[in-house]
């Protein structure tokens, strides 16, 4: 159990900056992911806090101690990585069992310490067998229970889902949360997919080109994004985004005017305009829009629209009985609309 | 489209069959020779007459000029060239390590030196070489052999273990850190044990090349007592009249041990040999 502290963290690879003073603090038994595009910097930060990669500026902070100049090993932090990284010629039991040997634990702790965790991740009936011989799913266990082992005081994900298909993703994820639950731990975890951002994390800290763009909970990113960058990151599908100019109370775009809560922005000034196909309904009247291909999954129907040259997605619960080519008319609601300065990209409102 | 594959067929027979008889009627000779009694082995005939395994009693009972010290050379070819394999495997493991896995500053200069290496062929340094051992004393001990071969087998076996490191995962090296090993424990308990087909390979190949040294064998020592089974191999020809069935029959034990190690690690041989040599 412990807290991490980031201060104005910098990283270079000779001139190229790549994460540029970057601070943020993990409270204790919290469950953190680091979320954004590849290239934003998120692994590297990672791997800083593992000790794996040289911090060029700034202090890491666990528990309140500077871990700058502390080797991997005495960090106390264990890692899951996206290839697993098990020990090939080792059984099951050597693997999880290998951190404790090299601190040189007696026997009987070991193996109390490798059967609870083998217990906690149903790994107990393959103890024995190689890691070649297990699927990718008992893989990644394998890869937890080395961690666990080692009960850290952080315990650090670098994409662990990425190599499962997506069937096995959705059940690991589920098993990664609980597993945060019951041993609360606290944990940071890195990933490039926001649905599992949004699924396990505490809170979400989304990364864009070596700086944060928004740290908040699941439900604040996804209420409240503070720029435009995370309004289209976050959300699936993405946020309809299109470009406008304030007028009053709305929003003029698209030939047409888009309600936004009173007092957003100033008028004439230039924005873009974001609401989510959620927050998009079918209506007997409002903006007309032609229907471009309907998808059903069966509990919510997935309609692209067109207006003028912009194309719109809409979710809506329920069946419909809308057609490509037909005409339908959407009315929103002007809380729900999300609007951004067009220079800065910044939230209005 | 099958008489493409008959000509096919036919072209890589051409080809093949004098390969084969190329590879094999030297092996043939040797054999029939040393089955072959002394006055009958010049006759001319594809099989000898009264076939005999005496020569390999003459040998192996060492009653021959030639063959006073049969066992000494056989026993000192076989502890030079274990010596090479295993000075050399060290050697070369520990530096393959250290430039692929540590990453240790110079290391692509080590490397395209021992790529250097092999523009120079070892004929070349064979005078330079006498020169020092000479300087350090060490002629005539089998240690200057020993050395003179570790130093020539060195390089390739650098090369290759350094490229089959390479394909190591570098996750596993980061696993292990954040463990808590230390990079003697990451050598020891992860290194080696995913390197043991690379290691036989290399391991294998140096201690043949050892055991088939001629030259320097030839140029370093110079005891009877002291000489390898190559060289005392190569002695036999210095009399006006040699015993070539007993050297035939000599020939086939010393080519025995190479073909069994060959063949017991065959396997190691062909995916460590080549494992590295391609990028993929």
């Amino acid at each position: 159990m412990a807290t991490v502290s980031f201060k104005n963290i910098q990283k270079a690879y000779g001139a190229v900056k790549v994460i540029h003073g970057i601070g943020f603090d993990i409270a204790d038994g919290e469950f953190v992911v680091l979320v954004g595009p590849s290239g934003c910097g998120k692994s590297t930060l990672l791997r800083m806090l593992a000790g794996l990669e040289e911090i060029s500026g700034g202090e890491i902070l666990i528990d309140d101690k500077v871990v700058n100049d502390l080797e991997s090993k005495d960090r106390d932090i264990a890692m899951v990585f996206q290839s697993y990284a098990l020990y090939p010629h080792m059984t099951v039991r050597e693997n999880m069992a290998f951190s404790l040997r090299l601190r040189k634990a007696d026997a009987n702790t070991t193996a109390q310490r490798v059967d609870n965790a083998a217990r906690i991740l149903n790994l107990d009936a393959l103890l024995d067998r190689y890691p070649r011989e297990l699927s990718g799913g008992q893989r990644q266990r394998v890869a937890m229970g080395r961690a666990i082992v080692r009960d850290p005081k952080v315990f650090l994900f670098d994409e662990p889902l990425s190599n499962l298909d997506a069937k096995l993703r959705v059940a690991m994820r589920a098993e990664i949360k609980a597993l945060h639950q019951r041993l609360k731990t606290t944990t940071v975890y890195v990933t490039h997919d926001q649905i599992e951002a949004m699924t396990m994390a505490d809170r979400i800290v989304v990364m864009h080109d070596g700086i944060i763009e928004q740290i908040g909970t699941p439900l604040e990113l996804f209420d409240r994004p503070g720029n435009l960058f995370v309004a289209q990151f976050i959300g699936s599908p993405s946020m309809n985004v299109f470009e406008g100019v304030v007028k009053g109370d709305a929003v003029e775009a698209l030939g047409h005017r888009w309600p936004v809560a009173a007092g957003t922005g100033r008028d004439g000034q230039a924005v873009h305009y974001g609401i989510r196909p959620t927050d998009l309904v079918l209506a007997n009247s409002g903006i007309p829009a032609q229907v471009v291909v309907v998808e059903p999954t069966g509990a919510e129907t997935e309609l692209l629209l067109q207006i003028g040259a912009q194309q719109l997605v809409l979710v809506t619960h329920g069946r419909t009985a809308a057609q490509p080519g037909d005409t339908v008319h959407l009315s929103l609601d002007a809380v729900k609309a999300h609007v951004f300065d067009r220079a800065s990209g910044a939230r209005l409102g | 489209m099958k008489k493409k594959a008959i000509i096919n067929e036919a072209q890589l027979l051409l080809i093949g069959i004098p390969v084969l008889l190329w590879t094999l009627i030297p092996v043939y000779h040797m054999v029939l020779f040393a089955i072959s009694p002394r006055d009958t082995a010049t006759s001319g005939r594809l099989w000898p007459k009264s076939p005999t395994l005496d020569n390999f009693q003459v040998v192996f009972q060492q009653k021959h000029l030639y063959l006073q010290h049969f066992w000494q050379q056989l026993g000192n070819s076989l502890l030079i060239a274990v010596a090479v394999g295993l000075i050399t495997l060290f050697v070369a493991t520990c530096a393959a390590f250290a430039i692929s896995r540590l990453k240790v500053r110079g290391g692509r200069t080590v490397m395209n030196l021992a790529l250097f290496t092999y523009f120079i062929p070892a004929a070349f340094l064979a005078v330079p070489m006498y020169k020092t051992m000479a300087n350090y004393g060490l002629l005539n001990s089998k240690w200057s052999l020993v050395l003179a071969m570790v130093t020539i087998a060195s390089p390739y076996c650098i090369w290759v273990l350094k490229q089959a490191s390479d394909k190591l995962p570098w996750e596993l090296d980061e696993a292990a850190r954040m463990d808590g090993a230390t990079p003697l424990q990451l050598f020891r308990l992860v290194y080696v044990p995913l390197m043991v087909p690379s290691l036989v390979a290399v391991g294998t190949y140096s201690l043949l090349l050892a055991w088939n040294e001629y030259l320097y064998g030839f140029l370093l020592l110079s005891k009877e007592t002291d000489l390898t089974l190559a060289v005392a191999l190569g002695n036999f020809l210095g009399a006006d009249d040699s015993p070539w069935e007993l050297l035939m029959a000599t020939g086939v034990v010393y080519a025995l041990p190479p073909a069994a190690i060959y063949y017991a690690f065959k396997r190691y041989m062909v995916s460590g040999l080549t494992a590295g040599a391609v990028k993929s």
